[in-house]
């Protein structure tokens, strides 16, 4: 297995009014392709933070991050806005879909920002809705959409590129343990089916528990990186 | 990211807020309509005051006269006629004999209101200045007919129905010839009363007569003259004819030339400073139209902010939201500018409208009010396709220019802190 995402010893501060606060203080750990990974911690662990480093929307003070191979602190803003769009998928706690477009609007948008064509943006993005299974809601805008639904279109937006790793930030937090538990349980099928190497940030136990491996952070640092049940479940 | 879908999304962005739209628009739309109502405004104008000196001015007609000719005769030859015949751009020329020192009266002995006596070549003289040779009675003289005279119109008319004279009367000339100094008594049959003419630059043709070359060869060279009307193909050309004229004497300082078309091009000028200075006036309006869609941008921001993260984080460059933003600025200005065109014309021809009623000459109330002068300007909006154009391109540009800022600003967001937003 080749390592999709590599960090290396990173570090970043934040300035609060007058004094400068860490939240990573020197975080280190590879993401093999296929692997189903999460990222525990209470609040205030530094998990967000970890979070957007990876998916390259901030930078580290200090350290190193490759994703599929590229040192992404050494890419300009363009180069970096590329490569979020073609290797990188998101998914966060509270959606962040445009509540203007519909479902299948949504999903398009990344292949409709890449300058992919007509026929084949509509090709993909109707086979990934069909993925998550939503395939008889796409015209139903965010606001017609239940929490889970809604977690399901940014799942397919965050699909539909065919990314190397798909970032998931707390994706569970906005939903009932109900609903929350049958996106996990999406996420890990599409990880047995397709491969598909996810990396998940939870502060809850069970969702941690469903990955292979879990990275405990706490205090901006890792406590233990553990082989976890994985797929049992 | 494709342009087509960026506009695209531009406009869904748009028709989702109606009202702001409408109202941002509307800026736009008030400011084209004043550019484009008062250039056709402008335009019309000119046009209108333009044709009505063409008239006035014979615009075509050079008048070439010797200097120092107050009195003196015979300053222009046949031959020096013959050259400028030939110059290049001359359409006709026709020679004159002028006297003003006369008395003309009809059989009751009252003194007819003549200024000048032309004598002249019928058939040319009518191809120079037709709309001043129109006759009301009688008929134009063919140049063969030696004691045929015709009368201006205020010669005989002192008032509008009884004339001093008809055609077919008998009147007396007697002039005064300086060089040598004699008298001249000689009879005429009225052959036409011309219409009125009214002023022109040069004369009044009212108050003038006119009788063929022949009528005055017992008392005048016929080979000498001294007025030249040149008639040019194109009054454009006006100056490069009347340098060439020049040329054609040995003199340059002998002879001066009335260019009547160097007096309109001055009018033409300060027309045309007044229409940039409404336009720069209306202009005002369009800016402030410019700085409303900055200020509604700029809202439009704020309240995008989290949508622009999410653009951002799944991999919209910066250029991409620049030009998203820009391209609903774009829309804007398209929209505002293309009706602002159709009102701004709107606009003018309601203000010709009103203006030609404010402008109607009001009978009897003014000292001035025999002259022709007093007949109302009418007023037709002009469509300029320049200024349509200029005005369509200025409302894009100002609505660019203006959305640039708060562009720049949502391309600018931290992708992280605008994810934040609340």
């Amino acid at each position: 297995m080749t390592s999709v995402l590599e960090v290396r010893n990173v570090k970043k501060s934040y300035r609060m009014g007058k004094v400068q606060v860490p939240a990573l203080r020197g975080v280190s750990f590879t993401v093999e392709e296929g692997e189903f990974v999460t990222i525990f911690g209470p609040s205030g662990s530094g998990k967000s933070t970890l979070l957007h480093l990876m998916g390259g929307l901030d930078k580290p003070d200090e350290g190193e991050i490759f994703i599929d191979g590229i040192n992404i602190l050494k890419l300009d803003e363009e180069k970096l806005a590329e490569l979020r769009l073609t290797k990188i998928g998101f998914v966060f706690q509270f959606f962040n879909l445009l509540p203007r477009l519909t479902a299948l609007r949504n999903v398009e948008l990344p292949l409709t920002i890449a300058g992919v064509s007509e026929e084949e943006t509509s090709a993909r993005t109707r086979k990934t809705l069909s993925l998550v299974g939503l395939e008889a809601r796409e015209t139903h805008r965010p606001t017609e959409l239940s929490g889970g639904e809604q977690q399901r279109v940014a799942i397919a937006r965050a699909l539909v590129t065919n990314p190397k790793i798909v970032l998931a930030d707390e994706p569970t937090g906005n939903l009932d343990t109900k609903t929350g538990w049958e996106i996990v349980q999406l996420m890990k099928k599409l990880n047995k089916e397709k491969a598909q190497t996810f990396v998940v940030i939870t502060h809850d136990p069970n969702v941690a528990e469903t990955a292979d491996r879990i990275i405990h952070l706490k205090d901006g640092a890792i406590e233990a990186i553990e082989k976890a049940p994985g797929g049992s479940s | 990211m494709k342009a087509s879908k960026i506009f695209g999304m531009a406009l869904d962005n748009l028709k989702q807020r109606k009202l702001r739209t409408s109202l941002t628009t509307l800026g736009v739309v008030i400011g084209i309509t004043a550019i484009i109502g008062l250039a056709a405004l402008g335009e019309g104008f000119r046009f209108g005051i333009k044709e009505r000196m063409e008239q006035g001015f014979e615009l075509r007609v050079l008048v070439v006269l010797p200097i120092g000719a107050a009195g003196t005769y015979g300053h222009f030859r046949l031959e020096e006629v013959e050259k400028i015949k030939k110059l290049e751009g001359v359409e006709l020329v026709t020679p004159m004999n002028t006297i003003t020192k006369m008395r003309i009266a009809n059989k009751e002995n009252t003194t007819l209101n003549v200024f000048t006596l032309g004598a002249v070549n019928f058939s040319e003289i009518t191809q120079m200045i037709p709309e001043r040779l129109t006759p009301i009675a009688g008929e134009i003289p063919s140049p063969e007919e030696n004691d045929t005279i015709v009368l201006g119109y205020k010669t005989c008319y002192l008032n509008e129905t009884a004339p001093l004279v008809h055609v077919g009367d008998n009147v007396t000339v007697l002039a005064q010839i300086d060089e040598p100094p004699y008298y001249v008594n000689k009879t005429f049959r009225v052959g036409a009363i011309l219409g009125k003419s009214g002023v022109s630059a040069i004369t009044n043709f009212d108050y003038w007569v006119f009788v063929p070359f022949n009528a005055v060869a017992d008392f005048r060279k016929v080979d000498e003259y001294n007025v030249i009307l040149v008639k040019v193909i194109d009054p454009e050309n006006s100056e490069q004819v009347a340098k060439a004229v020049e040329n054609v004497f040995e003199n340059p300082y002998s002879i001066s030339i009335i260019v009547p078309i160097a007096f309109m091009r001055q009018v033409d000028r300060i027309l045309n400073f007044v229409q940039l200075f409404l336009l720069a006036i209306a202009s005002i309006s369009l800016l402030v139209a410019g700085i409303g869609i900055m200020n509604i941008m700029m809202v439009s921001v704020m309240e995008r902010t989290r949508e622009i993260g999410i653009l951002k984080a799944i991999g919209a460059k910066s250029r991409t939201v620049l030009a998203m933003f820009l391209a609903e600025a774009t829309l804007i200005g398209l929209l505002g500018g293309l009706i602002g065109i159709f009102t701004g014309y709107g606009l003018s021809y309601g203000l010709a409208y009103g203006l030609s009623n404010f402008m109607q000459p009001q009978q009897g109330r003014t000292a001035l009010r025999n002259l022709e002068a007093q007949q109302a300007l009418k007023i037709t909006p002009m469509f300029s396709p320049e200024w349509t154009i200029i005005a369509f391109i200025f409302a894009i540009i100002i609505c660019i220019i203006f959305g640039l800022y708060p562009a720049r600003k949502a391309a600018k967001l931290n992708p992280v802190e605008a994810l934040r937003y609340e």
